[in-house]
């Protein structure tokens, strides 16, 4: 029995060795990853799923701060935990990409290390223009409207109102962009876009965006201005317009013509901007000193304005005219 | 050889006879008697309010002030942060080259949800409240724990709305079979806060008072909706949004009446319920048990009015004048401008070691040691002349009680952040003054901007001159803002709200929800020598990275932003 009990102890003592064996040799560490993709957008993520065994995984992205060979140069990896890892570049380019597994044993005297290099490419391909705008109206930033995939329309005032005066607003404007990235260059008739130039918005403007991987997209602005009386004039009264500040599309005409008119069937006398801009009243054309009209309530013309080189594109604005008798 | 088998025989008798003993875990299963459990411990109102008292208390934490400014604040364009280094987490959060695993951004995520789980624990148990009677005050009581623990729970996901965008709706009974829970998206987790706060502003009173102050009131569930609806819109971009949080200020601001069922937006929120059905499950007094005097509130039923109950003059809670800084201390705690603020109580023994009694902020932003601050060319962008501006102060400048700032040359510190000597306590970390976390202009400020969007300029510049008319009265100014088109006034709006919320710690939600930050961030880095700012990607940094540790536990289900 004693024979059997010290075989016992021996074999126990044999298991008990080998286990502790494993504290001293470190397992050698494979680095293999799958990755979701090797060329990104900028932003976009990369994902990077650790298919290895490793007991610690860094990755270093390649990128500023993180570049592999300058590892004893204070750049550093980023740690993986459970096997996922994601990432996105801010500026585009080709990194290298170094995935590290490392096993370790015998208190961090034994390292044993393994690698795996990839590289992405980061292309920047953004050629939309998510706004437009004309940022110094006066004191206002007037918005421009997509119409179509191509095609921006800015609708802008004559005149605005402010305090008390209404000062007249120019068709030389500066513009303004918004767009996702900053490395989309912009030209406007062919020429570099600069934030500082004031743009001729008379006529159609050809724009072009060309982004940093070599895209090219051609948009077109279009500036209408919103439609109004040049001049109005009821039973010889010359009327006046009031604007106000809050809606460039609203105006309104108040005039006060001498006692026992009739007001009941009266043809206005108006003059318009251009042949582009049609009045109507309840979806009739008016016509000067032809159409009559009953001013014995306020009046609603609702003017279409359309743009001489692409009549497709309309403009609506509204003008009240109000006549009282003395 | 027999006594060998005799003490082999013993050995497995023995280790069997313990392995027994092991398994027999009965003792385990027993009920305890005498100590409450989660089953039967929500059972009075008394009990309810610990545990929404356990919800507020979250408030007070110095873990939930520090995201607030970190945030909020120190990643804004209106600060100089004294941690913009590379080395630590704060410096890289507040320059954006922070990696997933940055530990404020997973503090802000863990507080935050510490938050709804408090939340939760209230609203999954309020059903077994065992009322003794059936009067209308005891279904009151209920009801407004219930309301407040709704409001506190939109609250906290509204802050981890806007930090991840979609975030996972915890369930409100959390089992451990359904600890993974995956992200729902922007409009699922809008929805549910915009529905818990429109049930908080029909089940509270408009504010509370005396021994009550500091519980959240109607006041502060619709200022939030309005907040919160601000948020989901786009400037520049008409939506129903903006039309509903113009409706929300025509109501609290205008005075405009507002029946239940608009509020609650019945019956669209509630396909195919009733409306007793939904009034009994907001704690209202079953229809069938109401006594002759109990009110009835049917879907037509005007809730009270709120635009009596805030003003924008400085006026404390008995109206009483204030200066403009005394809004932010002791004498303007809850002041009529107050909508919602946290409330810091000196501890019992007022002695060293508990962290709840906000003079934390104090102490750690007052101070020569301040973690961030405005110099010259902040401040001159900031308020340009503003009269406001007289309420910043620099270094060895006097703070309206005597003082002598000795907060650094070049540095200016805002009174808001300020506790007077004598509000302090004589044990340091204890007592404060109570923090400001909205106040009427801002719900004010956010009808202007709601208005505009909606095309009722006349009446944004209205709102928008109301508050500017109330700051004139600091230095007799005449100045106010004009009428103009959209822009105009957006921009007019804009500025006002930033000067007139400045250091309130809401700066860079701001300029994220308007679509500015990487604008205004990059004008930041242009004044700067270590261009704090210029990293900001716009398209992703406009929401953080959901936390790398929540990633893994999930194993992949809870997934990460675009962008990270």
């Amino acid at each position: 029995m004693k024979k059997v009990l010290k075989s016992i102890l021996c074999i126990l003592a044999v298991f008990a060795m080998v286990a502790c064996n494993s504290d001293d040799e470190v397992e050698q560490p494979t680095a293999s990853v799958s990755i979701n993709k090797t060329t990104l957008n900028i932003n976009e993520s990369m994902e990077i799923h650790f298919t290895g065994s490793a007991s610690d995984v860094v990755v270093y992205t390649g990128d500023l701060n993180h570049c592999y060979d300058l590892r004893e140069e204070s750049n550093y990896g980023l740690v993986v935990n459970k096997g996922l890892f994601t990432y996105a570049y801010s500026t585009p380019g080709t990194y290298t990409v170094v995935v590290v597994a490392t096993n370790h044993g015998n208190e961090g005297k034994d390292i044993k290390r393994d690698t795996y290099t990839f590289d992405v490419k980061v292309i920047d391909d953004v050629t939309t223009i998510d706004k437009i705008s004309a940022p110094a109206v006066l004191y206002d930033e007037v918005f421009a409207t997509a119409v179509n995939e191509n095609d921006w329309v800015l609708a802008l005032p004559r005149k605005i109102k402010y305090k008390t005066s209404t000062p007249s607003v120019s068709l030389s404007q500066k513009l303004k962009f918004y767009i996702e990235s900053d490395m989309s260059e912009i030209s406007i008739d062919g020429k570099a876009y600069a934030t500082n130039t004031k743009y001729n918005l008379a006529n159609p403007l050809a724009i072009n965006v060309r982004s940093h991987e070599g895209s090219e997209r051609n948009y077109t602005l279009y500036t209408i201005n919103y439609g109004e009386f040049k001049t109005f004039e009821l039973l010889g009264v010359k009327g006046k317009i009031t604007r106000t500040e809050y809606d460039y599309s609203y105006y309104e005409i108040n005039l006060e013509v001498p006692a026992g008119s009739d007001l009941s069937s009266v043809a206005p006398k108006f003059t318009l901007y251009s042949t582009n801009e049609v009045p109507y009243i309840d979806g009739v054309e008016q016509i000067s000193e032809q159409t009559t009209v009953d001013f014995t309530k306020p009046v609603t013309y609702k003017f279409v304005c359309s743009h001489p080189q692409k009549p497709e594109l309309k403009l609506e604005s509204t003008c009240v005219v109000t006549v009282s008798v003395k | 050889m027999c006594k060998y088998i005799f003490k082999i025989k013993a050995i497995l008798v023995v280790a069997l006879a313990s392995m027994a003993l092991v398994s027999c875990d009965d003792f385990l299963d027993k009920e305890l008697v005498g100590n409450p459990t989660e089953d039967d411990y929500y059972t009075t109102n008394y009990q309810l309010q610990t545990a929404l008292n356990a919800t507020y208390d979250l408030l007070q934490s110095d873990s939930f002030t520090n995201i607030e400014w970190w945030f909020g604040e120190a990643c804004g364009d209106d600060v100089i942060d004294s941690d913009e280094g590379l080395s630590s987490d704060l410096g890289q959060l507040v320059n954006f080259r922070f990696s997933n695993n940055n530990s404020k951004i997973l503090e802000r995520w863990t507080t935050l949800y510490k938050g709804v789980h408090r939340a939760n624990q209230v609203i999954a148990n309020i059903h077994k409240c065992e009322i003794t009677n059936t009067q209308y005050n005891t279904y009151k009581a209920i009801r407004e724990i219930y309301g407040q623990a709704k409001f506190l729970r939109a609250f906290y996901y509204f802050g981890l709305v806007k930090t991840f965008g979609g975030v996972p709706i915890r369930p409100e009974v959390e089992t451990v079979d359904n600890l993974v829970i995956p992200r729902s998206s922007l409009e699922e987790c809008y929805a549910y806060i915009e529905k818990d706060l429109r049930e908080a502003a029909v089940m509270l009173p408009n504010r509370y008072s005396g021994g009550d102050c500091g519980k959240a009131g109607a006041g502060a569930a619709v200022g939030l909706l309005m907040k919160v609806l601000m948020y989901e819109a786009t400037n520049g971009t008409p939506s129903e949004k903006w039309e509903q949080c113009a409706q929300m200020g025509d109501y609290f601001v205008k005075g405009d009446p507002m029946t239940m069922a608009k509020m609650l937006d019945y019956p669209a929120r509630y396909e195919g319920m009733d409306w007793d059905e939904l009034r009994e499950s907001l704690w209202f007094k079953p229809k069938a048990l109401n006594a002759g005097s109990d009110p009835y509130e049917g879907p037509d039923y005007e809730i009270a009015k709120l635009s009596t109950a805030y003003s924008l003059e400085y006026r404390d809670a008995v109206n009483n004048p204030l200066t403009y800084y005394e809004q932010f201390w002791i004498e303007g705690e809850f002041c009529k401008g107050s909508v919602f603020e946290i409330v810091f109580k000196e501890s019992g023994d007022g002695t060293l070691g508990d962290t709840n009694e906000g003079g934390y902020i104090y102490d750690t932003l007052f101070s020569t040691s301040t973690t961030m601050w405005a110099n010259d060319e902040r401040m001159n962008t900031i308020f340009g002349t503003d009269a406001r501006r007289q309420y910043v102060l620099g270094h060895h400048q006097t703070t309206p009680d005597m003082q002598n700032t000795e907060i650094g040359s070049g540095r200016n510190l805002p009174l808001k952040w300020y506790t007077p000597v004598k509000d302090r306590s004589t044990y340091g970390g204890d007592n404060g003054k109570n923090r400001r976390v909205m106040r009427y202009p801002e719900v004010v400020l956010t009808y202007a901007e709601a208005l505009n969007e909606c095309g009722r300029r006349a009446e944004a510049l209205e709102a928008l001159n109301s508050n500017k008319r109330v700051v004139n009265k600091i230095d007799n100014s005449t100045v106010l803002y004009i009428g103009g088109g959209y822009g105009y006034l957006r921009d007019q709006i804009w500025k006002e709200r930033r000067i007139e919320l400045a250091f309130e710690w809401d700066r860079f939600w701001d300029i994220v929800r308007t679509g500015r930050a990487k604008e205004c961030l990059a004008e930041l880095a242009n004044s700067r020598s270590n261009k704090r700012g210029l990293y900001f990607r716009k398209g992703v940094n406009e929401i953080f990275p959901i936390p790398q540790n929540e990633i893994d536990i999930s194993n992949g289900i809870v997934t990460q932003n675009p962008g990270y």
